[in-house]
């Protein structure tokens, strides 16, 4: 391996390591500076650039599946017209948090660049690990992203379908169940739900063999 | 005192009880078991909707329907209904059911501006007799016409039929199922010999894969498509493939769904013959046993008037029929350039899709029914679309036996049993005969016991031909019957009202209920409907299906039945029947129309007293012998013997149907096939035998575009419809509350990024405009039809948004069917 | 007062039109000149304005049924309910297994039956796809009424008022 790292590679490299010896040290620290603030300014522009959804969307797997699932449903046309773009609720809010995610959006451009859900068909065969990824998430963070909106202190449940509001007093307001548990597939279609059962169920379920998808034919679980 | 809440309960129950018609109960007191009062009379019917067919069981107390459900023994459905099923006790009871017949009056004369009267039946018949014989006299009696219905009773249909050729001498008559599937009628006599599929429900439970070519069966035939989902979720190796041109319910199912730009599935189906040659999957041995090739005549037009320029520039518009033979070389080089690549850009289907669509078919282990409606034949190419369809199941074999099989479903209750077996379009007799052949004409002479030579060998005029003439004032009496065909018609606005409104014409209209249709009428005939008769319908399966009268009509309404053969009293043969017809047999004369074609001494050889004594039958009292079982039993000579055997008429009555040829008793559920049909001989295998050489015929046909495609002017594709909740054009369903709440209005389904385009969100009220008119309703982004851009849906049944004022007149130029899934038109904001 | 003097007096509104007209059919003498069978007002040539679309009824209050055998329509928002092959969301609720928690109708014992008439141990395949026959309501009010009567309607009778031994 050592052996195959290019002669102007190990130059450039003993360059950058070296000390300086042309530069004054307030050079250097100013200079610093300024490049840290330059470089600063143009990583939270790049990363507030990929918060916004024509960023999402910019990619034809995005725009085609997701986004165009997003269209039918309620948080994209109700009454007062305020909508959810996709960073509401796929993107942190908090820093540290946002940062992590961005880690792990790397897996998501190696994706792009091989294809791996370049087709409806592939998407809709990834479906079910995709969303057992948000689903994942959003348990741990205690659905947050749904909570920046949809503040539990803030319901009026008597505005509420009894029901909805009964459910909601049992299991919400009493911390035994988070958004995600009862609320999937609100904004996009739902992947195979076998094994996956209903936030209020008391149930363990046992897992049933999936329905399968046609392009998943010979891959065993066809998720 | 009372509260509020007691007050308001109270209203209610009042207005309830109003409204029901009834008396008021001193208190409710009336038990909570059933007691004596209580028992109802329970008795089989076929579902008075779609071609399903499936079996109810209506329950009827003092002389009223109270309640009805799936019918466990019924064979289609076992117990299931549709929600327009369930609610089928309610279609009888509308408050505006016609009860009286209702003329055009001014000045107490039949006038064509006049407001509707209510009158006698005499003088609605008197009045109705003598337009007809003063357009019989001046005009002769091409001039005379009638629209039928795949709604018709199959006696209904053949009492028709008799009354139109053997007693007008004219082949002016055409169902509605001309709109329904002409295409498929015309291709299956073209491929096969003979009318109808081969198959039949049973394969639902045996095949491996379902691929629905244009059907929305979720809505439309939902009763089969739980037989499907039945299938699909209790097998995982079988699979569902969904093809149209937008998003729709049945989508939910699909394993392999594909959204094809509109008109291009003839490619896709060629690619599928390409692809099942190019893989050498050809079922050789069953190719050159059972199968001729033919080149099919190519450029042939689109069915409009003959002066549109797009009639005028097709080379072969006046000969769209023509075909010469080919072999398999020359078919297989034929559809070689459908390829992959070349389909895959046309239709905008993924490739992979269309290869694993290619696959189940191809896949000689896969056990498939391709299954198709209005897709197919509401299509300028729908013959072709319906061969291509017997194509790739014939190249590999997959036909006539459990599982294989092409199967054309329909939309009209008895479009199999009335319109096409008995034989109620312009060019058809009983059992699959022609008009234009003279063998048939004189086999079907003597069968009705007519004068030789008496029967009109001129092809009638078809559904939109019939429009035309009356707009052109050569069709002038004009008779509708169950069928709301200015509702239904296409360019309405344009080619069917100025018809009905030409002051040379006179209209009529039989219908239960006042449908936009009777509003433009000239005479409106009440009639009676679906169980306040006895009568029989034939489902898409070849399965004959009676019933028993179970309650009276209202006030003065008739059955079509009735009507029929009592207008025919009014008519003598030396009004109606050439002079030297009547001179070369002399024993007719003087003798009405009712004489010689009811009172034949065949129709009329079953006394009264053999109809079952636990039920009413109002025709034939009123005719003094057992009408049905007359007609039945004449109408079914036709057909016994060679291939459409139906069984005796009582059996009917005790049985939840049968699927013809009956021999000996025993019903056929795959004709052509030996073992299964009757008429195949031991060691045959497969015969096709409607066909001379007992071959069926594959034929080489290309794409070609639709009549109309959008432009920059009209900039949308409109495809129409049906939904779930309303059946046709809502006559009948929009009458049931529940129903009418489900579904109140007919919407424009547009993607949403349509209507944002257009400055238009979901609730706007809009303008849908074509070339032909428009019409006024509301943008629906969201709801259970999903269009890919460039796509908007609209239902047809709504009666107060008729958006057949904006579809084109261009039908299939061999079969003269509609092309209702095809046109351009904009959506502007109102 | 009690209810059914009030009902009686409620109805009056209601009576009344029905025996003018009952009164007109029954009379002799010339033919009554009818305005327009048609309901709605039915005119080809003239374009309706279209109405708002109209809401769902969300009250979540059972409807009685015209029959036993009629499917209860949905009295709750379906809005967004995915029933597709992969998964159901009407059972998630109404399924045995799940209607302790959410308090939901059990679907009914003949939704277990398969199409033999064997009883299964879950909801029948068959009947996989709910709205085929349990429809929502919108608010919109039906512009012909319906003059169906139910079997209770047609056998309650006048009470005699006296104790039964």
């Amino acid at each position: 391996m050592r052996a195959r790292i290019p002669v102007s590679v190990k130059t450039a490299w003993r360059t950058f390591s070296s000390p300086s010896r042309t530069f004054s040290l307030g050079f250097l620290t100013l200079g610093g500076f300024i490049a840290g603030v330059v470089f600063w300014g143009g990583f939270n522009t790049a990363l507030e650039a990929t918060n916004r959804e024509a960023f999402c969307i910019g990619c034809h797997e995005m725009q085609a599946n997701p986004y165009e699932e997003l269209k039918q449903t309620i948080h994209f046309t109700n009454r007062s017209g305020v909508r959810a773009t996709c960073p509401d609720c796929h993107v942190p809010h908090q820093w540290t948090d946002k940062i992590a995610r961005k880690m792990q959006a790397s897996k998501e451009v190696w994706g792009k660049i091989f294809g791996t859900i370049d087709t409806r068909d592939k998407f809709v065969a990834k479906r079910r690990e995709l969303a057992e990824h948000e689903w994942a998430r959003l348990k741990a963070n205690n659905s947050l992203e749904c909570r920046n909106c949809h503040s539990a202190d803030s319901m009026d449940i008597t505005k509420q379908g009894a029901r909805a509001a009964r459910i909601h007093e049992q299991y919400l307001f009493t911390g035994e169940r988070t958004c995600i548990d009862c609320h999937k597939g609100i904004a996009h279609r739902l992947p195979d739900m076998h094994g996956v059962p209903p936030g209020w169920s008391e149930v363990s379920d046992t897992p049933q063999k999936p329905i399968g998808h046609w392009l998943a034919d010979g891959r065993g679980e066809g998720r | 005192m009372l509260d509020r809440r007691d007050f308001i309960k109270a209203q209610a129950v009042a207005a309830a009880a109003a409204a029901g018609g009834l008396s008021l109960p001193a208190a409710a007191q009336s038990s909570l078991v059933a007691g004596e009062d209580a028992t109802l009379k329970w008795s089989k019917a076929p579902c008075r909707f779609c071609g399903t067919g499936c079996g109810v069981m209506v329950a009827t107390k003092d002389n009223r329907v109270v309640a009805t459900h799936g019918d466990m023994q019924a064979e289609v459905n076992r117990g299931l209904n549709c929600v327009k099923g369930y609610f089928l006790s309610k279609i009888l009871y509308g408050q505006d059911r016609l009860t009286q017949p209702l003329l055009r009056m001014r000045d107490g004369q039949y006038h064509k501006e006049g407001e509707f009267q209510p009158v006698s039946w005499d003088r609605a018949f008197d009045e109705m007799a003598r337009q007809w014989k003063r357009v019989i006299k001046e005009k002769g009696p091409d001039a005379v016409g009638m629209f039928g219905s795949g709604q018709w009773t199959i006696w209904e249909g053949y009492a028709a039929s008799k009354l139109m050729r053997g007693g007008f001498r004219t082949n002016n008559l055409d169902p509605n199922a001309r709109h329904c599937m002409a295409s498929a009628a015309v291709a299956f006599i073209r491929t096969f010999g003979m009318d109808e599929p081969m198959g039949c429900y049973d394969d639902f439970e045996n095949a491996d894969a379902f691929v629905l070519w244009g059907s929305n069966m979720a809505e439309m035939h939902p009763i089969l498509w739980t037989r499907i989902t039945d299938r699909r979720l209790a097998h995982n190796h079988v699979k569902v493939a969904v093809l149209s041109t937008f998003e729709h319910r049945s989508f939910e199912l699909a394993d392999i769904p594909m959204i094809f730009t509109p008109g291009t599935d003839l490619a896709i189906l060629n690619y599928i013959a390409n692809h099942i040659i190019q893989t050498g999957r050809v079922n050789r041995e069953f190719v050159e046993k059972h199968c001729n090739f033919r080149l099919g005549q190519t450029d042939i037009g689109y069915g409009l008037r003959p002066e549109s320029v797009l009639e005028v520039r097709a080379a072969n518009a006046k000969d769209p029929t023509d075909s010469k033979p080919i072999d398999f070389d020359a078919f297989a080089k034929f559809v070689s350039t459908y390829t992959l690549d070349y389909t895959a850009e046309l239709t905008g289907v993924p490739k992979e899709r269309l290869e694993a669509l290619a696959e189940l078919y191809a896949d000689p282990k896969v056990k498939v029914m391709s299954l198709w409606t209005m897709g197919f034949n509401q299509h300028v190419r729908g013959v072709w679309a319906n061969h291509m369809a017997y194509n790739i199941h014939l190249l590999t074999g997959k036909i006539s036996e459990p599982g294989n099989g092409p199967f054309s479903l329909t939309g009209q209750p008895s479009a199999c049993g009335t319109a096409r077996e008995v034989g109620t379009f312009a060019h058809r007799l009983p059992a699959d005969m022609q008009v234009t052949n003279p063998t048939h004409r004189a086999h079907t002479e003597e069968a009705w016991k007519l004068p030789k030579d008496l029967l009109p060998a001129k092809i009638g005029y078809h559904a939109v031909q019939q429009d035309r003439m009356l707009k052109d004032g050569k069709l002038n009496a004009y008779w509708i019957m169950v069928n709301n065909n200015l509702q239904a018609a296409p360019n309405s606005g344009n080619e069917t009202y100025p018809g009905y409104r030409n002051p040379d014409n006179f209209i009529v209209v039989s219908d239960a209920y006042p449908t936009v249709t009777a509003s433009a009428a000239d005479l409106i005939l009440p009639a009676a409907m679906w169980v306040e008769k006895e009568g029989a319908y034939g489902n898409a399966e070849r399965r004959t299906h009676f019933w028993h009268q179970l309650v009276t009509a209202p006030g003065e309404a008739r059955s079509d039945l009735w009507q029929l053969m009592e207008f025919s009293k009014r008519f003598t043969t030396d009004e109606v029947w050439p002079a030297a017809v009547l001179d070369a047999n002399p024993s007719y004369r003087g003798k009405t129309l009712f004489d010689v074609l009811y009172r034949n001494g065949t129709v009329d050889r079953f006394p009264v007293s053999e109809i079952d004594p636990d039920y009413a039958n109002d025709e034939s009292r009123a005719f003094g012998f057992y009408v049905q079982k007359g007609l039945f039993e004449e109408y079914a000579d036709f057909g016994r013997g060679h291939g459409h055997d139906l069984a005796p008429f009582d059996r009917y009555h005790q049985v939840r149907g049968l699927r013809w040829p009956v021999v000996d008793g025993k019903e056929t559920r795959w004709r052509y096939r030996e073992g299964h049909d009757p008429f195949v001989k031991a060691g045959e295998q497969v015969r096709f035998y409607g066909n001379p050489d007992g071959k069926a015929n594959v034929f080489a046909f290309p794409y070609e575009p639709p009549a109309e495609v959008p432009d920059r002017e009209f900039d949308l594709w409109l495809v129409t419809g049906r939904v779930l909740e309303h059946w046709h054009s809502g006559s009948m369903t929009m009458r049931v509350p529940e129903l009418y709440k489900a579904m109140p209005m007919a919407l424009v389904f547009m993607h949403p990024d349509d209507a944002k385009a257009r400055g238009l969100r979901r609730g706007s009220e809009v303008k849908v405009v074509s070339r032909r008119g428009e019409m006024i309703t509301r943008v629906e982004t969201r709801g259970r039809n999903k269009p890919p851009r460039g796509v908007v849906f609209v239902p047809w049944f709504d009666s107060a948004r008729l958006i057949n004022k904006c579809t084109l007149d261009a039908t299939d130029p061999i079969s003269k069917q509609t092309d209702f899934k095809k046109c351009a038109a904009r959506i502007v904001a109102v | 007062m009690r209810p059914h003097h009030l009902a009686a007096l409620a109805a009056l509104p209601f009576l009344v039109p029905a025996v003018l007209s009952a009164q007109n059919a029954n009379q002799g003498g010339p033919p009554l000149r009818l305005d327009s069978p048609f309901r709605p007002p039915l005119n080809f040539v003239e374009q309706n304005p279209a109405p708002p679309i109209p809401p769902d009824v969300t009250d979540d209050r059972r409807v009685a049924r015209n029959y036993p055998e009629q499917p209860p329509v949905i009295p709750h928002n379906v809005r967004d309910y995915q029933i597709t092959l992969n998964n159901n969301q009407c059972l998630t609720c109404h399924s045995r297994r799940f209607t302790e928690a959410v308090q939901a109708p059990m679907v009914s014992i003949t939704h277990y039956v398969d199409r033999e008439g064997q009883t299964l141990g879950a909801v029948s395949p068959r009947r996989y796809f709910c709205m085929q026959c349990h429809v929502p309501q919108t608010t919109a009010q039906p512009i012909v009424p319906n003059m169906f009567k139910d079997l209770d309607t047609l056998v309650s009778r006048p009470s005699d008022r006296g104790d039964r031994p």
